[in-house]
Order: C-alpha cells, then sequence, then structure tokens
C-alpha cells in the first residue's frame, strides 16, 4: 500500500493514541479486529504479524471478555527478525498459499500486524495477486499502532466490502432489508445475545436483517446482500458510521443513525418507529408488534414494581448510577437506568478513546437522559483517572451503583457500591446468549442489577433484613 | 589475552568518499602494522572492495538469509595487508529494514566475541550516509564505537549530514555512546572551499583532522581496484591518507557534538550563498572591466 493511500484511511486520520500511559487496559489494538473476522460465519483471518500478537489478541478479546471463547484457528506468518530485516512477503505468500490448501472458507481476510507496516511490506499487492486469481481474499492494514480494535474493525469491514462484497455479481434492491452495524463483537461480552435481540425485533416489525456477526447471522451470504439493503441502520454513537458513509456513496443507501441502542419499552418503541418510519412501513404494523411486546414487558415490569416500590424498607436500592464502558453501552444504560428507572447519573466515563471528531456528538446525546437531566461524559482510558473521577464526585444522599468492569471492582467497593459488570474486560461474569438491549434484554439488565443489588446487601448484612 | 580494540566509525554522505577514505585509513594503518578489521555498513556492501581487488564479497546478511544460525566467522575476509574485512549488507532495495539488517550484523559481531578473537587494534566502521534511522545509529550507541569521524566535502547537502550526525551523537552521549573525534575534509582543493569547512568547524566547535585534497591518484587506484596506499604507495596522496591515519591513531579524546540547530543551519548556509553570489558578480565584472 502507498504512502499516500495509509494517511488517507478514514480510520488512520481520525484515530490517535491516548498520550501517556495507561493503567487497566479497556481495548485491544487494531489487530484485535480479528475477532471480527472470526464473527463471521464463513470466514478466517490469516494474519501477517509477530510471533503471538494474533492469539494474545484473541484470547484477550475472548477470553476476559466473559469467558466467550470461540473457534481461533488462525494461521500467522509468526515474523521474527529475519522477516523484518529482508522484508516479510514471501513468507506470507507462502502462508497463503499452504492456508488455502489445508484450510477451507468462504473468504480469507489477510490482516498485517506491526511490523510488515514499519519495514514496508507490500502485502496489498500480494493479496491482489491472489485475487486475480479467483481467490476469495481481502487485504486489511491492521497496524497496532496505527488503531484499537475499534477502528481496526472498521479497516477489516471496509476491506472486505470494498474487496469482496464489491466484486460479487449484481444483486437486486430490496426495500424492507437493513444493514445493521452495531456493537463491536467480542470486545462487548453481550453481543451476541445483543445483535440477536436486534434482529429479532427489526424482524417483527416487518424488516429484512443483514445482523453480519455472530451465531444470529447467516454470515457471508449476508454479507453479499450488504448492496442489495436499502438502509444502513448505525447503531450506536459513532462505530460503523464511516462504514455506512462509505456504502451510502457505493449503493445508493441510506443511513439512518441512532446513537443510543435501544433498552427497555419505551426507547424501543421510538426506535422501532423511527426505523419503520425511514424504511416506508406500515405504521400500523409495527405498531401492532411494539404492543405485542409491550404486553410482555410490560407485566413483568408491573410484577417487578412490587420490589422496585415496596421493598425499599428492606433493601437500599441504589439512586445514582456510575458508568465506566465503551460509549455505545455507556450511553444506552444511562438511558435506561436515568430515563426509566429514575436514577441520578453520577460519573460517566467513555473509555475507548472514540476519534476526537465525534466527541461532541457522543457529549450531545447525553443530554435529556430524562427531561432535563443531563449527564457530561468522562473521555478517559486510563482506569487510574476514571476511578479518581469516580472517587471525587461529591455524593449527599446518595446510594452509588457502578455499572463498568471487572477493572471497577476496587473503586466500587471503595464507594460501597454494588457493581453490574457491562463493559469489557469482564472477568466476573459468564456470558452466553444473554442480552441487554431491547425488549428482553432490558429485563436481563433489571434483574441482573438488582439481583447484584441484593446480593450485596445479604452478603454485608447475613443476619437478615437489614435497615 | 584479548585486549578491547579501538573502534571508530566513520559517517558521511553516500558519494562523498567515504568508503575510499576509510579503506586508506585501514590500509595505512595495516602498513604501520596494527591488526585492523574494516565494517562495511551499507546495504550496498561495497566499503571493502577496493581492499580485496574490486572483489565483492558475501555480507553478514547473506549469510543470515541463508540459515537461521550463523558462524560469524564465514563472514570475515583477509584483504590487503591481512585487513579483516567485513560487510553487514542488507535487504534488496525497497525491501524490509536495512537499519534492522545494521543492528543485526554489529550485535552478531559482537555476541560472538569476533573482535576479541581476532586480537585487533582497530575497528573501523564505515556507515552509510546520514543517521536515518535507529539501525545506522548502532555505532554510536553504547559499546561500539569510541570515536566517530565524519568525511564531508564544503558542499552544503554534506555539511548538513555532517550536522545530522553531530545531533545524533550528542542524543547517544548522555547513555554512554560515541563522541566525535573530528571532521575529516574531503575533496578540499580551493581556499574557498577551505573557508566553508572551516567555518562550520568552527561554528560547531569541531577539530578538523586533515584535508584530503581531490586527486587522479585516487580515482586511478579506485579503479584498479585498490586503494590509493596500495596501488600509489609513493604518491603524495598516499601520504595524506598516511597523516589521517596517524592522526586517528593517536586520536584520544572525543568530545559532545555542538551542532547547529535547523536555523542557524539554514541561516548560515544563507550567508555562504549570499557570499558565493557576490564574489561570482564581482568576478564576472572584473572580468568585463579587463574586456
Amino acid at each position: 500500500m502507498n504512502v499516500v493511500s495509509q494517511i488517507s484511511t478514514d480510520t488512520s486520520s481520525s484515530f490517535a493514541a491516548q498520550p501517556g500511559p495507561i493503567e487497566q487496559v479497556r481495548y485491544a489494538c487494531a489487530l484485535g479486529a480479528l475477532t471480527s473476522v472470526i464473527a463471521v460465519e464463513g470466514a478466517i483471518p490469516i494474519t501477517h504479524c509477530g510471533p503471538g500478537c494474533a492469539s494474545k489478541q484473541f484470547h484477550a478479546l475472548s477470553g476476559i471478555s466473559g469467558y466467550q471463547g470461540g473457534e481461533f484457528h488462525v494461521p500467522s506468518t509468526n515474523i521474527g527478525n529475519k522477516e523484518v530485516i529482508f522484508g516479510g512477503a514471501d513468507r506470507l505468500d507462502e502462508l497463503i498459499t499452504s492456508t488455502l490448501k489445508v484450510m477451507e472458507a468462504e473468504l480469507y481476510v489477510v490482516q498485517s500486524g506491526c511490523i510488515p507496516g514499519l519495514v514496508g511490506d507490500d502485502v496489498e499487492n500480494l493479496v491482489k495477486g491472489y485475487q486475480r486469481r479467483g481467490v476469495p481474499i481481502v487485504f486489511a492494514e491492521t497496524l497496532g499502532y496505527r488503531g484499537t480494535n475499534f477502528t481496526g474493525h472498521e479497516t477489516v469491514v471496509k476491506a472486505i466490502i470494498e474487496q469482496y462484497v464489491a466484486k460479487q455479481p449484481a444483486v437486486p434492491k430490496r426495500t424492507g432489508l437493513v444493514n445493521v452495524w452495531a456493537l463491536l463483537p467480542y470486545q462487548n461480552p453481550f453481543w451476541r445475545g445483543d445483535l440477536t435481540e436486534i434482529r429479532r425485533i427489526l424482524e417483527g416489525i416487518g424488516l429484512e436483517v443483514n445482523i453480519l456477526f455472530g451465531p444470529a447471522s447467516e454470515g457471508l451470504s449476508e454479507w453479499r446482500a450488504i448492496p442489495s439493503a436499502a438502509v444502513n441502520l448505525v447503531l450506536g454513537p459513532w462505530l460503523g458510521l464511516s462504514i455506512a458513509r462509505d456504502l451510502e456513496a457505493a449503493y445508493d443507501q441510506t443511513t439512518l443513525h441512532i446513537p443510543a441502542l435501544p433498552v427497555g419499552a419505551r426507547a424501543t418503541a421510538a426506535f422501532l418507529r423511527k426505523v419503520g418510519d425511514h424504511a416506508g412501513l406500515d405504521r400500523r404494523k409495527v405498531d401492532a408488534f411494539i404492543a405485542r411486546e409491550e404486553k410482555t414487558y410490560y407485566h413483568y415490569l408491573r410484577d417487578f414494581a412490587q420490589f422496585y416500590a415496596g421493598c425499599t424498607s428492606q433493601y437500599r436500592l441504589p439512586s445514582e448510577v456510575n458508568i465506566v464502558a465503551d460509549s455505545a453501552y455507556a450511553l444506552a444504560v444511562a438511558k435506561f437506568l436515568v430515563g426509566d428507572l429514575g436514577l441520578n447519573p453520577g460519573v460517566v466515563v467513555i473509555t475507548e478513546n472514540p476519534p476526537e471528531s465525534e466527541r461532541a456528538a457522543i457529549r450531545a446525546a447525553f443530554r435529556d437522559l430524562a427531561p432535563g437531566i443531563d449527564a457530561d461524559p468522562l473521555f478517559e482510558s486510563d482506569g487510574h483517572k476514571a476511578h479518581a473521577a469516580i472517587r471525587a464526585h461529591p455524593r449527599v444522599g446518595e446510594l452509588p451503583i457502578v455499572f463498568g468492569s471487572t477493572w471497577e471492582t476496587g473503586i466500587a467497593g471503595e464507594i460501597d457500591a454494588p457493581l453490574v459488570e457491562i463493559s469489557y474486560p469482564v472477568t466476573d461474569e459468564v456470558v452466553l446468549s444473554r442480552s441487554y438491549i431491547g425488549y428482553r434484554g432490558a429485563l436481563q439488565l433489571i434483574e441482573r442489577t438488582y439481583t447484584t443489588v441484593v446480593r450485596q446487601s445479604t452478603e454485608e448484612n447475613p443476619e437478615g433484613t437489614a435497615l | 589475552m584479548s585486549r578491547k580494540p579501538k573502534q571508530i566509525a566513520i559517517y558521511g554522505k553516500g558519494g562523498i568518499g567515504k568508503s575510499t577514505t576509510t579503506s586508506n585509513i585501514s590500509a595505512a594503518l595495516v602498513e604501520a602494522g596494527y591488526k585492523v578489521m574494516q565494517f562495511g555498513c551499507d546495504p550496498k556492501a561495497d566499503s571493502t572492495t577496493t581492499l580485496r581487488g574490486g572483489e565483492y564479497i558475501p555480507s553478514v546478511l547473506d549469510l543470515l538469509a541463508e540459515k537461521r544460525r550463523v558462524d560469524a566467522r564465514e563472514a570475515v575476509f583477509k584483504g590487503f595487508g591481512g585487513i579483516y574485512c567485513v560487510e553487514a549488507g542488507g535487504p534488496a532495495p525497497g525491501v524490509g529494514c536495512a537499519g534492522r539488517g545494521i543492528i543485526t550484523a554489529v550485535e552478531l559481531l559482537k555476541q560472538q566475541r569476533i573482535f576479541e578473537d581476532l586480537d585487533l587494534d582497530y575497528v573501523i566502521y564505515d556507515v552509510l550516509g546520514d543517521v536515518v534511522c535507529g539501525g545506522f545509529a548502532v555505532p554510536v550507541r553504547e559499546g561500539i564505537a569510541e570515536h566517530v569521524f565524519t568525511v564531508s566535502s564544503a558542499d552544503f547537502m554534506a555539511i548538513y549530514a555532517a550536522n545530522n550526525l553531530f545531533r545524533g551523537i550528542e542524543k547517544f552521549s548522555s547513555s554512554g555512546g560515541a563522541l566525535l573525534g573530528g571532521i575529516i575534509a574531503n575533496s578540499i582543493n580551493t581556499d574557498f572551499q577551505r573557508d566553508i569547512i572551516e567555518d562550520f568547524a568552527k561554528r560547531t566547535s569541531t577539530p578538523i583532522v586533515q584535508y584530503v585534497p581531490r586527486s587522479l591518484t585516487v580515482t586511478q587506484a579506485e579503479l584498479s581496484g585498490k586503494t590509493t596506499i596500495e596501488a600509489a604507495p609513493q604518491s603524495e596522496q598516499a601520504d595524506v591518507y598516511r597523516a589521517l591515519a596517524r592522526h586517528i591513531a593517536e586520536h584520544e579524546t572525543s568530545k559532545v557534538p555542538t551542532p547547529l540547530s535547523q536555523v542557524e543551519l539554514r541561516e548560515w548556509s544563507a550567508s555562504w550563498a549570499e557570499h558565493i553570489v557576490r564574489m561570482e558578480r564581482a568576478d564576472r565584472e572584473r572580468a568585463r572591466a579587463v574586456a
């Protein structure tokens, strides 16, 4: 890849490393986006990087993120001193050829790491050679120093779209088909369940969905259908926006950007109506689905109300929500806890170092969580500073609760707050299909939140009812 | 008993006569009875050709490209007067990282204690052009060379390269790196060239170790694949190189350089440029007056 095209890549121009050292990391490097490839059924990554890079990134993102596990069969060049000096392109050539012999896949995604970027291996041309021979293979330049696994995800997705999807035979437009660009696979421990719920509710209102990643996706056949879609739904504060903009230009699609992932009946109904209107669906059909879902949802919520309203004499229910998470979940959880459950916003720390250009919009999304109630998020990847902010926050007459990662165990203890683990890294939760999004997810979030509250209370007062 | 050889690095802009100068220093030192190794640190691997009758030798990295484990002795070849010739070598142009190659080659010889085993008096590193990256700074870092000399002509680009080298040395000087021995002023034939290089030396408080005039003898020797010391031992130019080698052999104390800043360097060269224009104009007017 020549220098000019490297510099003009969207993700790299918007990426700036957090200055100074970071205590308690909360994301991986761009190569970590190999998890996004693994999340696509039928695709495998081929990594061109030093020994250990690929496996460390995978295990960091899948293991200490709710013990998700997953299929890690990733060929790597494992380059060393020799390839640094003489260049590693030959070694990669050899690896691709061998991989094609022994590993079957619908799509191969070559990802280069730091070393090939530093020594200038011409990976792009090498991969193009295979493309010319009809091999379904793409190249994504996921140099570790050029971004995080968030920006790396966008790089990988764009590579698949530009080098694979665009080369497929033209497909007819399907007006009810939506491409969903939402949570970052693996980084968010609940992505599998959440994408499943998003698919369920969108299909519920009558849309067809390319959910693209995870068990709810049909894999690469969905990717090949990306150009058929009418709408790109970007669900989250910023991730996927630049992908949608590219698609908009290439395939005459529209982009619907909804910064807050919907949690709970109010937000989900509003979300579904907005998507339905944008896609030109019959409003009555949309409302009918919402009504069905709400019937169940509010049934549970009505019953929960007895605990929530009546049991406050037994349990000290939290009144102030503090969040340390990626912007997507921070915003979703803040809106639900403040807007629906009526808590006051405490400290909100956004940890994924989002691009500078998106920060004003993220900040704006935290206004009016409930009418007239704002949160002012702090953009901070460093755990020490995040905790200092939570510690320094004045709390008079408030009972705090923390939504964060396992890193927040200490600070939650310090301020005597229950901790609900929602963000990377998560080592005190085993997560399979659980979701915190939509109708069903919201109920699970309530369950987990108040189970945590009750447990903490009984652990502190093992003899019986307190207060 | 092995002893520590005196290690010297010679830097300078490409094409300035660095390898020619280095090879002649090596030749003069070996002629004076010392045991010398010349270590070419350039991917072109052509530093030692005039010590071997114009012949190229396989480089350390050539060996490394073939096998994982390398006996560095296989990369040491004897040249004129028994000079040990080594070339670091490097990748093909446009691929890989030549800097990392230099680091690896130097480390390999150091690890395998080649310098000690050969019981050398001098190791002379002939290093490619500018200090473009960390790899080419290796010889000036801790534990390799103690003294650095730069070959420079009165050409501004050569002086820029020398000044960049001074900056590199300054950076490593606080952590036990090599210090600056001085400037070898090459291809200096006119008073004017001498003025320029002397002024730069004065501004940076750097000694000029030797003036080496441009000479046809050198070119003739090169073309026959030899150093001037070998090809024309009786020549005046050979004596110049002998004097240079003597100065380097006797050189004991190097110091931290005081490079010019980017701005100072630009202002300095601009002032000389103006001076040149003024002089040329005066020459032309004088010529017209005579006519």
